[in-house]
């Protein structure tokens, strides 16, 4: 039992970060292909086009990590104080932060939902909308100003730590060694520091002498991320499945390994099928004595064979190929066992939603959303009969469960709103500690446990949020139901 | 300058209404008269009614328009009618207060949450409906919070 409550736990954690991963792949491939084609090594350099580079990996795919992340821990406010506190991040490093954004965009969602937790009830009515904005943005600016202090440090640390390790596996010999940090490096955006300040500085002397290095090799070589692409391709499913082959012409084709990393990142255990796959790939060239008489930049395998001397074309291509099936090879493996696992964890969410009746954030992505929305019924489909009992298909959760109740209907603008003051009004009366929102129904927050409807709107707000309870009200201004519900939570 | 979400201009008293299309029609052109939005609002009002009808309980009715009429709001505004003689709206229920909203923004959520607190009280109903002056509304709405 406490097995499978660790692996649920793992699983649900795997889900979080391909949640914050997964929705922006877009943005990634957008700025791989920009790359690709526009840099001044591109296929078609453009310094006008080359210009979006810089901005879209340090703000851009960060910022969207951030917000994402946050918005997984608490809806589109966290998502705010995410991005917000993501920029802390990136200001105070002087490298791309997708790690550091997908620490600090939860955190700072987490954050304020703690803080509106504290507050939140106790705001008077009419203050709301100056109590969200101003607590949003203290919160946003203090973490953001925390982060730009602790970031620079602990990323220097980590660079220098990966520096020195590198540096004593290169003196020792043990090249294909390397690959352990390196890899990881690579993902993380330390990789720099290891290129110039250790492997092309050495480089650079054995080409002097020999020609050639194979130190030009180690980082460069696009093979371990084609690996990975192409295990997605084949066993991954839904947008990474559909994303990766394109992806894959943009790393090995184009040199942009940055492009890869997210899939990664949103597994990390796929670091193991890089890593083993730069390892073989190392070792390869060293069999082969193969070497580069210079950095090939960006590293696409068109780069680094314009590049390969007179007689090294087996050793450079066999160290690639053998790099890129190795890596594909373990991150099968790892696609393929998880998705087995998925699918169970998929299955056993379904049953305990049944149970409990409550959607937890990780079945938000294993489970499909549901395709079909009932829009615009019209008076014809409109039952005329005085059917005041609410019609409840959906679960009724227990008191424990319920964290947010949202008054719904068409615009957001009018009912809902009513109904909402009243309910928090009343909640407030009895010291019931659960907050109430209004939203229009397109809009309905995925983690609303209760949703309040008029009858006549219930049906299209049950097909948006099929998971959630669903109360059906006539009277918003004097709804039995009201003090039902206030009882219900009271007895807690 | 930005206009007062519910002004004394925007309130009407004892307004001798018959229907529900008459009703719904005074309430949105309280709105097009003060400048809240176009005419088209006022269609628009009548599309969200066919959809789910804006009678709240409690003799109060909130005609509004529908979620793709934010486009015809040029500033969120609020009119309030009164009929005390009451109007069928549909279903078997009587409305006597109609609450016109336009809303852009949250400018009126605020007010409005403040007009629901009101309204959920019976007694203060009877207050609304025996109004004598547009100010006595005005104080009625905006004393809660």
């Amino acid at each position: 039992m406490a097995d499978a409550s660790v692996r649920a736990r793992i699983q649900r954690f795997g889900s979080y970060l391909s949640g914050m991963i997964m929705p922006n792949i877009g943005a990634f491939i957008a700025w791989g292909l920009i790359t690709a084609l526009f840099i001044p090594d591109g296929w078609f350099p453009n310094e006008t086009l080359g210009s979006l580079v810089g901005p879209m990996i340090t703000y851009l795919l960060p910022l969207l990590i951030g917000f994402t992340g946050g918005r997984l821990v608490y809806d589109f406010r966290g998502g705010v104080l995410g991005a917000i506190a993501t920029m802390g991040v990136i200001v105070g490093a002087e490298i791309p932060m997708f790690l550091g954004a997908m620490i600090m965009g939860p955190l700072a969602g987490f954050a304020m939902k703690v803080i509106d937790g504290w507050f939140q009830h106790r705001i008077r009515v009419g203050f709301e909308m100056l109590y969200n904005n101003f607590s949003a943005g203290i919160l946003g600016a203090f973490l953001a100003g925390i982060a730009v202090f602790f970031v620079g440090p602990i990323v220097n640390a980590l660079t220098n730590t990966l520096a020195d390790g590198v540096e004593v596996i290169v003196n020792l010999g043990l090249l294909p060694l390397a690959s352990i940090l390196i890899e990881p490096a690579k993902i993380l955006f330390l990789n720099n520091a290891i290129n110039h300040g250790i492997l092309s500085p050495l480089g650079v002397e054995q080409a002097a002498d020999a020609g050639k290095s194979i130190l030009f090799l180690l980082e460069t070589n696009p093979g371990p991320g084609l690996g990975v692409l192409l295990a997605f391709s084949v066993f991954g499913k839904g947008v990474s499945k559909a994303s990766a082959p394109g992806a894959a012409i943009i790393q090995f084709l184009g040199g942009i390994h940055e492009i890869y990393f997210p899939y990664v990142l949103m597994k990390p255990i796929l670091l193991l099928a890089v890593i083993a796959g730069g390892m073989s790939g190392v070792f390869t060239f060293t069999v082969f004595n193969a070497g580069l008489p210079a950095t090939p930049s960006p590293g696409s395998i068109f780069a680094l064979l314009a590049l390969t001397p007179q007689g090294n074309y087996l050793g450079v291509i066999s160290g690639v190929v053998v790099a890129a099936l190795v890596s594909f090879l373990v991150a099968s493996v790892v696609l393929k066992t998880s998705k087995a696992e998925e699918e169970d964890l998929a299955a056993a969410a379904g049953r305990m939603e049944e149970m409990k009746g409550k959607k937890s954030d990780a079945t938000g992505y294993l489970t499909p959303k549901p395709a079909k929305e009932v829009v615009g019924m019209t008076s014809g489909d409109r039952v005329e009969e005085d059917n005041t009992q609410p019609v409840n298909a959906a679960p009724v959760k227990n008191a424990t469960d319920i964290h947010k109740v949202v008054f719904a209907c068409d615009a957001g603008m009018g009912s809902s709103a009513m109904g909402a003051s009243l309910l928090r009004n009343k909640f407030k009366k009895e010291n019931i500690d659960i907050p109430v929102s209004n939203t229009a129904i397109n809009q309905l927050p995925e983690d609303a446990d209760i949703v309040v409807t008029h009858k006549d709107l219930t049906d299209r707000a049950k097909a948006k949020l099929p998971n959630a309870e669903h109360i059906s009200v006539e009277n918003f201004m004097n709804s039995p139901e009201y003090d039902k519900l206030a009882r219900r939570l009271k007895n807690e | 300058m930005a206009k007062d979400v519910l002004s004394k201009d925007n309130i009407k008293l004892n307004v001798p209404l018959t229907g529900k299309e008459e009703a719904i029609r005074f309430t949105g052109e309280i709105l097009v008269n003060g400048g809240y939005v176009d005419a088209g609002y006022i269609d628009k009002m009548f599309e969200r009614e066919e959809m789910a009808s804006t009678y709240m309980g409690n003799f109060l009715a909130i005609p509004h328009g529908t979620e793709d009429a934010k486009k015809n709001v040029f500033e969120t505004g609020i009119s309030v009618v009164t009929v005390p003689e009451g109007i069928d709206f549909g279903g078997g229920n009587l409305a006597k207060i109609f609450i016109g909203i336009a809303g852009k923004g949250n400018e009126h959520l605020e007010i409005l949450s403040n007009i629901a607190i009101v309204c959920s009280e019976e007694e203060n109903i009877e207050k609304i409906l025996n109004a004598r002056s547009e100010e006595e509304i005005l104080d009625l709405f905006s004393e809660v919070g």
